[in-house]
């Protein structure tokens, strides 16, 4: 993804190899420790690095949880769709909106910006502060009734809102960045002929910003399905996401669990990585992708 | 690229994002299992003759204490009195905050996986079955604490110090503090306080909503586990404390069964739990449930003192007693810095230190050093610590205190609640 987008399209061979040879540090140093940690992974769930006794090639570590793994796999790709549809419906709305380049546009841009350095570790714990049962909104709201279960509730929406939150602001900024290179000035033409604002928004700013769109989404995707932190302050102690049951195994004080951690990683990878291949082979059929 | 800059990533499990792999590279990742597989031996472990070379090793070392951060008290104890002390002995102690003893643990066993030699952990607040895993695991360097000049002043025959959870200390760790399982309530809501463990879930099944206990493997429920355990059989006297599968059979049925009886009278129907201690006492300090439990009673006596915790705040003494423990400081095996960590570790067990340490006001840990051993001087200064309105002193709430079950019962109890308990509903 990145080799490709560092190569200018209409470059010929000769500036080709340069580009790829600048992106080459970094990839090493990023395969390295992503790779690394795959394989180092994959091996720890098949057995090879036990903490105790001698190594043994097995599979086990895969079937000790296999009563919880489907649970976990459906609420985990439930979160990370209904998350990523969210930050994409909000976030492509907020580009729209900044690229109309009034004083709300620039007031969504700076929201935006602001977003984006926050850590979701900090995005969490302020949404439960907020929303959580002893939180801010309960406390100044709630006089005696019963608060909804925002955080830990059986609708995780706490979880859903903080990434909905983070994660609009990255789409927006990414599908700003398509819409103001690319689409201004097919969008300016198209008002001068007479198209109106839901044609136009329909016929050009959707199909040109869809590229975008897909990536952005896709990284959406497979980074709630990833992460843990915010499915683990916000979300309920049953059923898990398939990372906070990783994290969970890792930590346990037994010996054995350890395997059985890497075996719940490396399944969110290959669903990681289905998601990643599922949106390239749909973007290499879009007319738009060069 | 923009998110990896939370500490705590680095502890995720190792699902990758967003970025594609060239097969290129497939050969680092073959070079890298390659190196892991050929790890060092587990590491040796340093030899000290002498106190005095101990402490002539340590000028100058600089010790990283891994701790749970979650109690501010201890914190600032740490950071204002006991960094000072140590820089007075020439040693650079450093505290690292975690959020949970687990993730020390797991350091540790990192390290010693990848047999390091001079690692990121040189002293762990520790206890309980993430000491008896470590022990397992060959983590930490042992028969160092008879070097201490201050174990001097503790009591060898003290069942709390000579086994942790049942686990025999064999100098892997030096005690630091003492403590004891307590339940506090708001006497403002709750009129009728129970006498018993018994009588408390009782009162929690008359008062739907009301209470309710965080989910083990979170070590304050899992205490509370156990209490129940104690309780539905009748007194801990029995419950063996050594773990055998055939006790785990007889005793637990019950234990289970009362509580799915108490789950839908629990806060949330019992449908879900507190995942940690720390949510607990932000549900009891904003009036949702009248409850709290903590294995450090000390926090509550400033908790009430400023407005966190409700003003009517009292302890629930239990006439059964509750279980108690010891708490210490091990040294991993792979520590680069072993006088430093000792030198700190005898620093820590010293009069002075253990009675600021006792103030209610500073963190209010109870001592390990035996009384009987002080002399004068040393003794009063823990005669003039002032008595706390809230909590009462250790006498009292030690009394009838029952040990706490050997480390082989925690999981196995706390998997089985997950099981049985938490998915049941």
């Amino acid at each position: 993804m990145r080799t490709k987008m560092a190569t200018p399209s209409p470059a010929g061979p000769r500036t080709w190899l340069p580009g790829t040879l600048m992106v080459v540090p970094a990839v090493v140093l990023a395969a390295f420790v992503v790779i690394g940690g795959m394989v180092t992974a994959l091996a720890q769930s098949l057995g090879l690095f036990p903490l105790v006794g001698p190594p043994s090639l097995t599979v086990a570590a895969y079937g000790a949880h296999a009563a919880d793994l489907p649970v976990g796999i459906a609420l985990s790709l439930a979160i990370a769709t209904v998350s990523t549809v969210v930050a994409c419906v909000v976030g492509f709305s907020a580009a729209l909106i900044i690229v109309q380049g009034k004083w709300c546009g620039k007031l969504v841009a700076a929201l935006g910006t602001l977003t984006i350095p926050v850590p979701h570790i900090v995005g969490a714990a302020s949404i439960s502060l907020l929303l959580a049962d002893s939180g801010l909104l309960a406390r100044l709201f709630n006089n005696g009734g019963q608060w909804p279960e925002l955080v830990g509730g059986p609708w995780w929406i706490g979880v859903v809102a903080e990434y909905g939150w983070k994660e609009s602001a990255f789409v927006a900024l990414v599908v700003t960045g398509t819409l103001a290179t690319r689409a201004v000035s097919y969008d300016e033409t198209a008002a001068l002929l007479g198209a109106g604002r839901l044609r136009r928004l329909r016929h050009i700013l959707i199909p040109l910003s869809l590229p975008a769109l897909t990536v952005s989404a896709t990284i959406v995707f497979v980074y709630s399905l990833g992460s843990y932190e915010v499915a683990w302050l916000l979300g309920r102690a049953y059923p898990e996401p398939l990372p906070v049951m990783a994290l969970r195994l890792f930590n346990a004080a037994t010996l054995t669990s350890r395997p059985e951690a890497a075996a719940v990683a490396i399944l969110t990878t290959v669903l990681s990585m289905a998601a990643v291949a599922a949106s390239l082979a749909y973007l290499r059929r879009s007319a738009l992708w060069r | 690229m923009r998110r990896f800059g939370t500490g705590l990533t680095r502890r995720a499990p190792h699902s990758t994002r967003r970025r594609r792999f060239s097969t290129l590279m497939a050969g680092v990742g073959a070079a890298l299992l390659a190196l892991s597989a050929c790890s060092a031996p587990a590491p040796a472990q340093q030899d000290f003759a002498s106190w005095d070379q101990v402490v002539a090793d340590a000028q100058g070392q600089t010790v990283r204490l891994w701790m749970y951060g979650g109690e501010e008290q201890g914190n600032a104890y740490v950071d204002k009195t006991l960094i000072p002390a140590a820089a007075r002995l020439g040693v650079t102690l450093q505290r690292v905050p975690v959020a949970d003893t687990k993730d020390a643990l797991n350091r540790v066993l990192t390290e010693v996986q990848a047999g390091t030699r001079d690692g990121t952990v040189d002293l762990v607040w520790v206890n309980g079955d993430n000491f008896g895993t470590g022990q397992q695991a060959g983590a930490w360097s042992c028969g160092w604490t008879d070097l201490l000049p201050n174990m001097g002043l503790t009591n060898p025959a003290d069942p709390l110090l000579a086994n942790d959870f049942g686990t025999p200390v064999d100098g892997c760790e030096a005690p630091w503090h003492k403590a004891q399982f307590t339940i506090a309530y708001n006497s403002a809501t709750v009129t009728d306080p129970p006498h018993t463990l018994a009588g408390l879930l009782d009162w929690a099944q008359e008062h739907p909503g009301r209470f309710t206990y965080p989910a083990p493997p979170d070590f304050t429920g899992s205490v509370f586990t156990r209490e129940v355990l104690n309780s539905v059989s009748g007194g801990y006297q029995n419950v063996p404390l050594q773990y055998d599968q055939k006790a785990f059979d007889r005793l637990t049925p019950a234990l289970y069964s009362r509580l799915k009886e108490l789950a839908p009278a629990l806060w949330r129907q019992g449908k879900t739990y507190p995942k940690t201690s720390a949510e607990l006492n932000a549900l009891y300090a904003g009036g949702q449930v009248d409850f709290t439990m903590t294995y450090g009673p000390a926090e509550l006596t400033k908790l009430v003192a400023d407005g966190t915790y409700p003003a009517a705040t009292q302890v629930l003494t239990l006439t059964e007693g509750t279980v108690g423990n010891a708490s210490f400081l091990a040294m991993p095996a792979t520590s680069g810095h072993q006088a430093g960590a000792m030198v700190v570790a005898n620093l820590a067990l010293s009069p002075e230190q253990q009675a600021a340490k006792a103030d209610s006001r500073v963190w209010g840990q109870f001592t390990v050093l035996d009384t009987a051993k002080l002399d004068p001087a040393q003794r009063a200064l823990f005669a003039k610590l002032p008595q706390s309105p809230v909590v009462p002193s250790y006498e009292v709430l030690s009394q009838n205190a029952s040990p706490e079950l050997s480390a082989a019962w925690v999981p196995a109890l706390d998997d089985a609640w997950r099981r049985l308990v938490l998915t049941g509903r």
